[in-house]
């Protein structure tokens, strides 16, 4: 079978298929040019979050003399009811953002592969217990519950909040995972590797997660989003106290403190940070959608 | 016929886990608030001269469960009640029952929702069709964009954007509330049109929010139904368009029931959004404000309320399913 010709193929010089395959990215980033602003996007904001709040003065200046300030060349996108730069705030707040949307990642994708590995590779009554669990975890509503953790749980910290968004978020990613560990354990090279008596181990680190991760890290760039939304979302209804520095208090206070709706002047405080959100969700997509293409060959368009 | 039963016993039993383990975490959090409201409750009736077996009685009207005795007794105390479809009362409207606020914001919550999805999934199933068919062409590609985008993009974002194009940039609809309080309520003319005004933007956040999803998931269903022989079949028979389109739509539309099922459940977690943001009173400001004025006991109801709700959708969608798909009605593929 082909799994012996693979076998004597994959030994060979490892630095080919790993140049073939960044050559790979680069085409793939070319043709589109749109892809190419996904991954410029993505970098600027992961600049921000690192930079960002080393580029202001802690804490931020006030000007009371330009409360709710119109857009100017000094501010970018008007003042805040302190007087503060919007901008500023923006970038300031884009480090807890990210931080809890890249915890939430790396505890949802350990979590959802681990157990849908399991319950994919074992199957039987493992599989049964485990899918149930992942059944109630995907149709409990998770902002509700989200609400109501709220009232004893106050995620001042980035981390805190990553932590609990990724424990109530697997669900997806291992019902996914599942699947696809059900249909390439019937493949022929799985079934070669046990022919061979190789270690589970050998068969799910070596074998089966290479063939996955593309997948799961698709996955993981779209729990970040999921991850962004809940939290901005959080902070925007107000259930969580306003110390942290966030997109979402931002809102909150642009729509119902500001009254940055009562008059179109004060737009710009509501619209910045929602700019901020829909252009961190286009990088997002964009650089899906490369990936995608890099990772599956049969959708490439030759 | 058989199947079918099984099937909504399976259901039945896993929608009552549910609902078990979301009343379990109600009871858990809110015995586990800092400062202990029930037992606060019952101590400050006791402050205020009440014997302590009518401050007990009256705690346990408000929380559904007794200030004392073991934990495992609050517990059972408060499954009891839940069993017996008492919520408690409400804190923060005093004398009322939460059941009864609850049944009130209901409606403002239900109507809505199905409006609004009802109108995303006509749109949205109808637009992917089209994507799928000229998917290589430009108008296909542009419909499929504005799907990824508004399907990524957060309800509240939506629902922000159109709160102020409609009300700030372009005044032309009310920005908040159900209804405007000079109309009497009744079958008047000025009152439903200012029912309906009210209504617009939240049905229009709802719609724009779902249609991301259904044009995506009908596009990509269509794309895979296309390839399928009996499509080729009924061409070069040579069949009209109008039954080929039957064909490949009564296919196409069939995994989508599975997402309606999965989407109402999302519906209730953008209800709370686009409830805040246009001070709807349905059952996602419910809870919002019932967290903002500590008022636990109309917390849990509604949080439970909405669980059933999603349990209950889950189960038609369904047993929907089975009516549409007669292989699953047979039991043969599924």
């Amino acid at each position: 079978m082909t799994a012996t010709q693979t076998a004597t193929v994959l030994p060979a010089p490892a630095s080919t298929p790993r140049r073939n395959f960044w050559r790979g990215v680069v085409r793939v980033l070319r043709r589109k040019p749109s892809r190419m602003a996904g991954v410029v996007i993505l970098v600027l904001f992961a600049f921000l979050g690192v930079f960002g709040p080393m580029l202001y003065p802690s804490p931020l200046p006030r000007d009371d003399n330009a409360l709710y300030a119109p857009p100017s060349l000094a501010h970018p996108f008007g003042t805040d009811f302190e007087g503060t730069d919007v901008l500023a705030l923006v970038v300031t707040g884009t480090r807890y953002v990210l931080l809890a949307g890249l915890a939430t990642a790396v505890i949802t994708v350990a979590l959802g592969t681990a157990i849908g590995l399991l319950a994919g590779f074992h199957r039987g009554r493992w599989d049964t217990v485990l899918m149930r669990l992942t059944d109630l975890q995907l149709t409990i509503p998770g902002l509700p519950l989200l609400l109501v953790l709220s009232t004893v749980w106050k995620f001042t910290s980035p981390l805190e909040m990553g932590v609990v968004l990724g424990v109530l978020g697997w669900g997806g990613i291992a019902r996914a995972v599942r699947s696809q560990t059900l249909s390439l354990r019937e493949r022929g090279f799985i079934e070669a590797a046990r022919g061979l008596g190789l270690s589970t181990r050998h068969i799910v680190g070596r074998e089966l997660l290479p063939s996955m991760a593309p997948y799961i890290a698709m996955n993981m760039l779209i729990a970040v989003t999921g991850a962004i939304y809940a939290q901005v979302g959080l902070f925007f209804l107000g259930v969580l106290p306003f110390d942290a520095n966030n997109w979402g208090v931002m809102l909150n206070l642009a729509v119902f403190g500001g009254g940055a709706l009562t008059s179109a002047a004060a737009l710009p405080y509501l619209l910045a940070p929602l700019l901020a959100i829909l252009l961190l969700t286009l990088g997002i997509v964009l650089v899906v959608d490369a990936m995608d293409e890099i990772f599956n060959p049969r959708l490439r368009e030759e | 016929m058989k199947t079918v039963v099984r099937r909504l016993a399976g259901h039945l039993a896993r929608g009552a886990a549910m609902i078990w383990v979301v009343t379990t975490i109600s009871f858990v959090i809110i015995r586990t608030i800092p400062g202990d409201p029930v037992r606060a409750q019952y101590e400050k009736l006791i402050e205020q001269g009440m014997a302590p077996d009518q401050a007990e009685r009256a705690t346990a009207a408000l929380y559904g469960f007794l200030p004392k005795g073991s934990l495992w007794d609050q517990y059972v105390g408060y499954l009891n009640g839940l069993i017996h479809l008492d919520l408690g009362q409400s804190l923060s409207t005093p004398g009322t029952p939460v059941a009864t606020l609850i049944g009130s914001a209901a409606k403002w919550t239900i109507l809505p929702v199905l409006g609004g999805t009802l109108l995303s999934f006509l749109l949205g199933v109808t637009l992917g069709v089209y994507a799928a068919i000229k998917r290589s062409g430009r108008l296909g590609d542009a419909l499929a964009i504005s799907g990824s985008l508004l399907h990524g993009v957060p309800q509240y974002v939506i629902g922000l954007l159109v709160m102020a194009v409609f009300t700030t940039l372009w005044p032309i609809l009310p920005a908040g509330g159900p209804v405007d309080i000079m109309y009497d309520p009744g079958f008047n003319a000025p009152y439903i049109v200012s029912l309906v005004e009210h209504a617009t933007l939240p049905v229009l956040t709802y719609a724009l929010a779902g249609y991301g999803g259904w044009i995506l998931a009908m596009k990509s269903s269509v794309a895979t139904v296309l390839g399928d022989d009996f499509i080729l079949a009924a061409e070069l028979r040579g069949l009209r368009r109008g039954i080929l389109f039957r064909y490949l739509a009564r296919n196409a539309i069939l995994p989508l029931f599975t997402i309606l099922a999965l989407s109402l459940g999302m519906l209730f977690g953008g209800a709370i959004f686009i409830e805040t943001i246009f001070n709807y009173p349905g059952l996602g400001l419910l809870l919002v404000n019932s967290i903002g004025a500590r008022d636990y006991a109309l917390m849990g109801g509604t949080f439970l309320v909405i669980t059933v709700a999603v349990v209950v959708a889950n189960i038609a969608a369904d047993l929907l399913y089975a009516v549409i798909d007669p292989r699953v009605r047979t039991g043969g593929a599924a």
